[in-house]
């Protein structure tokens, strides 16, 4: 029974909570699901006492987390049960553990209906609690007719018709219909004539909802709201046990008021007049006092009362009055009235007039932002963005920012953006703007997106004044230790653009900015080293006269990059090393970027649809109307909720279909007598060099430069991609702009001549060397595999279970044929890395023509002391390794390793186990530390989910083991399910720093080849790499194939999914390498 | 409406949990994980309030009392009052310590069964349906009569139930 004790579920509690641990607990509970199960496999044994228990420690143990798949019908058989406490504890349970649709709940709908419409109260009850708790469709097309019946019957107690209200409230929420619209209103005026409190609150529960979805069918229960209100606000005819602290049923008087909300005005006068004296009333005869509860009982009602007189939009003389309160409320020390004086506050935003009065708070409001608890900040900082404007922008966008200095991780994001709005909003002069965006950058460069960025180069370009000092700001931020990314790609842009500007200050020689410039190049991604390369281009065009010095290191870098794995990188280099040979035409072609066309600022439109869309989510249409247009200072003209349409555009130029492009390229190239572009030269995502005639006609909006770059690889949203396009395009080889173009240099006849020209060298060279890469590569391939088929030496260890060993242990075997093996021995500090390769002879003649050689991934750096040319019988050489990672990255190290053995050449091509666990530090965490860390990574890209199938089955004491060996500290008891696993580590790069790990595992006892992992870091890239790198190990291992050093399988995971942040695959010598291993 | 209404532990551990939506197991402890971790950090003498948008939706929120070893939590939309929500935690606690005589964890641990009796009595289908302990408390008084007038079952022997049941 549910009220007097069970004494075997009291035991089953209280040795459930004798368990030790996890473990423990799951065995007692399997073995009592074990006992149950079989309990009612012979049901016939079972007395209703004994059912009624097993089915509440079923409920018990659901409630612990473990999932009951069983009983479901025993728990709905109670239901029918003659007995009240077998009836009851089937209701209860039942209305826990089934959802609405469950198919058991058909089979009772007889009995439940009986339960309804027989005599026995207590049944009644117990069947309209639990349809009211489940709802369910077919619940309301059998039971809602009797269960209006019971509401407005005047035979039924109150306690059965204010549980058939919220039963009916239910019902119509799943299925409207059944309330008829018509009859219903002047059914619903009489029920809220009615004098029970209790039976009133709950009809008026119902009242709000169906007034909500219709306000105009209820016009005639206004009157009865407000006079339900005055008899409350006057204590009129109250019993004392609907008083609460003193106060008439607070319940029924915020709900009345709420019912109130949804009419759009009162017209009736003496209603208005009625309901005005009572709105005042409370809203001056609210004291603060000291009892806690009759505090927030009283404040419940004012908080209502303002929300009231702010929907009627009352006199200016209550309006006032209200902000008067709520300039009170927010200077309070309780913490829920300043919580809630805050909102109120925004919301009151809506209000015309009072935006000047509610500014006189701003001080105060910007104290609630340093508050101590993060509900307030958040207000706050609502507020703060919602009360914004010109004349306190920057007061406000200071305070964020400094603010943002100290500001947990979970509102950097909230905080950033917000910031970046206000300040392009309100913006009293554009040398603010851009000081802003430069501290945002800085302080917070990871929260700052692309377009905000972007915009900066807009208005900078656009604007003359600003070019000097932007160039500037740019200049000293570079000078800062260990500058953001996004910094080094803005500055970069900046000084390449208008460093020239700065020439006769200190510090700012072209050649002073390009070589603090390019100290940061062997850290950044390959997006930014095109714009970097670009930068180089520009700064070089720009030193007139020319500096020999200069040129020759710029050329150099040029030099270098022609080799660089990435295409894109590579076309650059190529271009600007010819184009730098150009001598003055060089000015012509590398001009200043022209001004961008005025467009609509993607953020703000970013800004505005999700507020549109937040207005579209929310359930109650009036509010959240109201509460997005406060937020919604941005509205001057509605978009559609998908905004994606307007920026597609410009994007059209660079989506044209390989093909197309290509034809066009060749038509054009051939038109003016150019070499035909071959098609192996780039693979067909890279956009060509693209002749601006083509460019116009698809986008005359476009900016009018031809688009020869598209970065993209690295770069898959679509928006960003446009707009780097956008800005990226033009900077890259400046031909003329179209006639169209108003600052078109002038350029005369001779225009296409010198747009020819560059596009001719550069597809000259290009054919050159992309005939020459593609020789070297398929040469490469075609050597190897034909050395391999006549190569007799054979690895004698599979090589992919050695690296698969050795990258869960720090030393052992990693290659071995019969003349020579090649141990390894690391050691691992922070994100350095210390290999040692022992390279020993096992023949009685010297091994000839040792050659090693690294081939490192983007993110790590390698460097290996020679190695010596020969090995002298029966002896081991060590050749020590650095590594240094710099991000976090699944691509592998390749050792290309090669001998002479007599007339014999061996070469393999090895992955090195300078793995990305390698970096991990394991870290055991206290739910204390971990549970905040885990909460404030909240959602992708930070921290990510994915269901993993395929996974090799093991127990998980074994998976544990793995993780262990993964360095990823397995700590028990953070995860109360003992199916799952928590695992914690401290990742190690250079860019990261320490950057903590958390991983959680959710196994399916039965199904072990499946499971659900979540991942969560600082690092978008580094939680999406240890996902994948994880994934890879939980797979399956690598299978012992006999291997040859080339067929061997690839990867150990079937899947390898691209990352999203870190450059595809194929930038990466390594990687290719691994790939081809 | 109300959401959902929790009894969660300062350990962390779910003590009596309610949900007016219907959620499945391994959503309802990863709710219980989420709201024990934005309430464990939380210092004393802070507002009452914390946004759930992320894991009950837009424009949702937790309120919740801090009782020695237990945080009592509803969750409820923006169809709800804020204060008033507090006000009804605190009909609750007041109405489990007139049940209990100075209620504590243990008797909402081995009670848990009772806890939902007394749970149903004052909130259905997510609306609060009665405001005052004392008639939360003569409601649950006249159930638990019911039950002793009927549940002879219980007492006649297992070994008698388990012959008239053959």
């Amino acid at each position: 029974m549910a009220l007097s004790g069970m004494r075997g579920l009291s035991v089953f509690i209280s040795d459930i909570r004798n368990c030790q641990n996890k473990e423990q607990e799951r065995l007692r509970v399997d073995k009592e699901l074990g006992n149950i199960r079989t309990r009612f496999k012979n049901e016939k044994g079972l007395s209703h006492y004994e059912k009624k228990k097993y089915v509440w420690k079923m409920l018990y143990i659901y409630m612990l987390g473990y999932d009951v798949d069983f009983g479901h019908s025993e728990a709905v058989s109670l239901i029918s049960a003659p007995k009240y406490p077998e009836k009851q504890v089937g209701y209860i349970v039942t209305s826990c553990l089934l959802n609405e649709n469950h198919d058991f709940l058909r089979m009772v709908i007889n009995t439940v209906r009986n339960d309804i419409i027989g005599r026995n109260e207590t049944f009644q009850c117990l069947a309209l609690t639990m349809v009211g708790n489940i709802g369910g469709k077919e619940f309301s097309e059998s039971l809602a007719p009797d269960v209006q019946r019971l509401l407005i019957s005047s035979s039924c107690r109150p306690v059965v018709r204010k549980k058939a209200a919220l039963c009916l409230l239910r019902l119509y929420r799943k299925n409207p219909d059944v309330v008829n619209v018509d009859g219903w209103a002047d059914r619903m005026a009489q029920l809220l004539d009615e004098r029970d409190l209790g039976v009133l609150t709950a009809v008026m529960s119902l009242f709000v909802s169906l007034v909500s979805n219709n306000a105009e069918v209820y016009w005639n229960c206004l009157p009865k709201c407000v006079r339900i209100l005055e008899r409350l606000a006057r204590n009129q005819d109250v019993p004392p046990e609907y008083t609460y602290y003193g106060i008439p049923s607070p319940w029924l008087q915020v709900k009345t008021m709420r019912a109130l909300q949804y009419f759009p005005t009162i017209e009736d006068p003496s209603a208005r007049r009625a309901l005005f004296e009572v709105l005042q009333r409370i809203l001056m005869g609210t004291d603060v006092v000291k009892n806690v509860n009759k505090n927030n009982a009283s404040h419940a009602v004012l908080f209502e009362a303002l929300a009231l007189v702010m929907h009627l939009d009352a006199e200016k003389e209550m309006m006032t009055q209200c902000v008067a309160l709520l300039g009170k409320f927010i200077a309070v020390r309780e913490p829920n009235i300043r919580y809630l004086g805050l909102e109120n506050m925004t919301r009151m935003l809506l209000v015309t007039d009072v935006q000047d009065i509610i500014k006189r708070h701003q001080a105060q409001i910007i104290t609630s932002l340093k508050d101590p608890d993060i509900s307030i900040r958040r207000r706050a900082l609502d507020l703060l963005y919602g009360m914004c404007d010109v004349t306190n922008a920057k007061d406000i966008v200071e305070e964020l920012l400094q603010y943002l200095n100290t500001a947990e991780f979970a509102m950097r994001e909230e905080l950033s953006l917000k910031a970046a709005i206000l300040a392009e909003k309100f913006a009293p002069d554009l040398s603010w703007y851009v000081d802003v965006i430069l501290q945002l950058i800085d302080k917070a460069g990871d929260f700052v997106s692309d377009d905000i960025w972007y915009r900066v180069v807009q208005f900078v370009t656009n604007n003359d004044d600003l070019q000097p000092y932007a160039a500037l700001k740019a200049r000293e931020y570079l000078d800062k230790p260990a500058p953001h990314e996004t910094m080094v790609k803005i500055s970069a842009y900046l000084l390449g653009e208008y460093g020239h500007l700065l020439a006769q200050r200190p510090g700012c020689s072209p050649k002073e900015l390009f070589l603090l410039l390019n100290e940061k190049i062997p850290t950044v991604a390959t997006n930014t080293i095109a714009i970097l390369l670009s930068s180089y281009a520009k700064i070089l065009m720009h030193t007139q006269p020319p500096d020999p010095e200069l040129q020759e290191q710029i050329l150099i870098i040029f030099r270098k990059y022609e080799s660089y794995i990435d295409v894109e990188i590579q076309q650059r280099a190529v271009e600007y090393f010819e184009l730098s040979k150009k001598g003055p035409a060089l000015a012509d072609i590398l001009a200043e970027m022209p001004k961008f066309p005025e467009r609509q600022s993607a953020l703000l439109r970013k800004a505005e649809d999700a507020e549109v869309d937040t207005a579209e989510q929310s359930a109650i249409k009036l509010r959240s109307q109201q509460q997005s247009s406060t937020a919604l200072v941005v509205s001057s003209d509605p978009h559609p909720p998908n905004g994606a349409v307007p920026l597609t555009p410009q994007l059209s130029l660079v989506r044209v279909p390989s093909q197309t492009v290509e034809e066009v390229d060749h038509e054009i190239a051939t038109e003016n007598g150019l070499a035909v572009i071959p098609e192996s030269k780039v693979e067909p995502e890279q956009v060509q060099p693209e002749p601006e005639p083509v460019a116009a006609p698809i986008q005359p909006e476009h900016v009018p430069v031809p688009v020869n770059t598209e970065p993209v690889p690295a770069k898959p949203p679509p928006s960003a991609g446009d707009l780097l396009v956008d800005l990226l395009g033009p900077l890259m080889i400046e031909g003329p702009p179209a006639p169209t173009g108003p600052e078109a240099p002038p350029s005369g006849p001779h225009v296409p001549p010198v747009q020819a020209t560059p596009v001719a060298a550069v597809s000259e060279r290009n054919l050159n060397q992309g005939l020459d890469l593609g020789q070297e590569l398929a040469g490469a391939l075609a050597i190897t595999t034909l050395e391999d088929q006549a190569n007799s030496i054979q690895p004698v260890v599979n090589l992919a279970e050695k690296f698969h060993l050795l990258c869960l242990k720090d030393s052992g075997v990693l290659y071995e044929d019969p003349y020579i093996q090649i141990g390894v021995k690391a050691e691992w500090r922070a994100h350095h890395g210390r290999l040692v390769l022992f390279l020993g002879n096992k023949n009685t003649a010297p091994l000839a023509s040792v050659q090693a050689l690294i081939l490192p991934p983007a993110h790590l750096q390698i460097e290996l002391s020679s190695v010596p040319d020969a090995i002298p019988p029966r002896a081991q050489v060590q050749c020590p390794l650095e590594v240094i990672n710099l991000r976090a990255s699944r691509d592998v190290a390749v050792l290309d390793f090669s001998y002479k053995f007599g007339t014999a050449v061996v070469n393999a091509k090895l992955r090195l186990p300078a793995v990305l666990n390698k970096f991990l530090q394991p870290i055991a965490l206290t739910p204390e530390e971990f549970f905040p860390q885990w909460k404030a990574l909240a959602g992708p890209p930070l921290k990510l989910q994915e269901v993993v199938r395929g996974v090799k089955p093991m127990p998980l004491h074994e998976m544990a083991n793995l993780f262990m060996s993964l360095h990823l500290a397995v700590t028990p008891g953070l995860d109360a399910n003992p199916n799952n696993l928590v695992a914690c580590a401290t990742f190690y790069s250079e860019t990261t720093r320490a950057m903590l790990c958390l991983v959680r595992i959710e196994t399916d006892p039965s199904d072990r080849t499946q499971l659900r992992m979540t991942l969560a870091s600082g690092d978008p890239s580094l939680t999406f790499e240890l996902k994948e790198f994880i994934k890879e190990h939980l797979i399956s291992i690598p299978m012992a194939v006999p291997s040859s050093p080339v067929a061997r399988p690839v990867g150990p995971a079937p899947v390898q999914p691209q990352s999203p942040q870190t450059p595809s695959r194929y930038n990466d010598p390594g990687a290719m390498l691994a790939g081809l291993l | 409406m109300i959401r959902a209404v929790m009894v969660i532990s300062t350990q962390g551990k779910p003590r009596l949990l309610k949900f007016y939506e219907f959620q499945p197991p391994e959503k309802q402890q990863e709710i219980v994980r989420y709201v024990y971790g934005a309430l464990s950090g939380r210092p004393e003498n802070v507002s009452n309030f914390v946004d759930a948008d992320s894991i009950f939706g837009q424009g949702t929120r937790l309120v919740y009392k801090h009782m020695a070893t237990l945080y009592i939590v509803f969750a409820f939309d923006s169809s709800e009052n804020e204060l008033a929500m507090l006000d009804l935690i605190q009909v609750f606690v007041q109405t489990l310590d007139k049940c209990f005589k100075n209620v504590c964890e243990l008797d909402i641990i081995f009670n848990f069964n009772k806890l939902h009796t007394i749970l149903d009595e004052m909130i259905l289908g997510g609306q609060v349906i009665e405001t005052n302990s004392d008639q939360i408390l003569k409601h649950v008084d006249d159930i638990a009569r019911i039950e002793k007038s009927s549940s002879t079952t219980s007492l006649v022997p297992k070994s008698i139930s388990a012959r008239f049941g053959r």
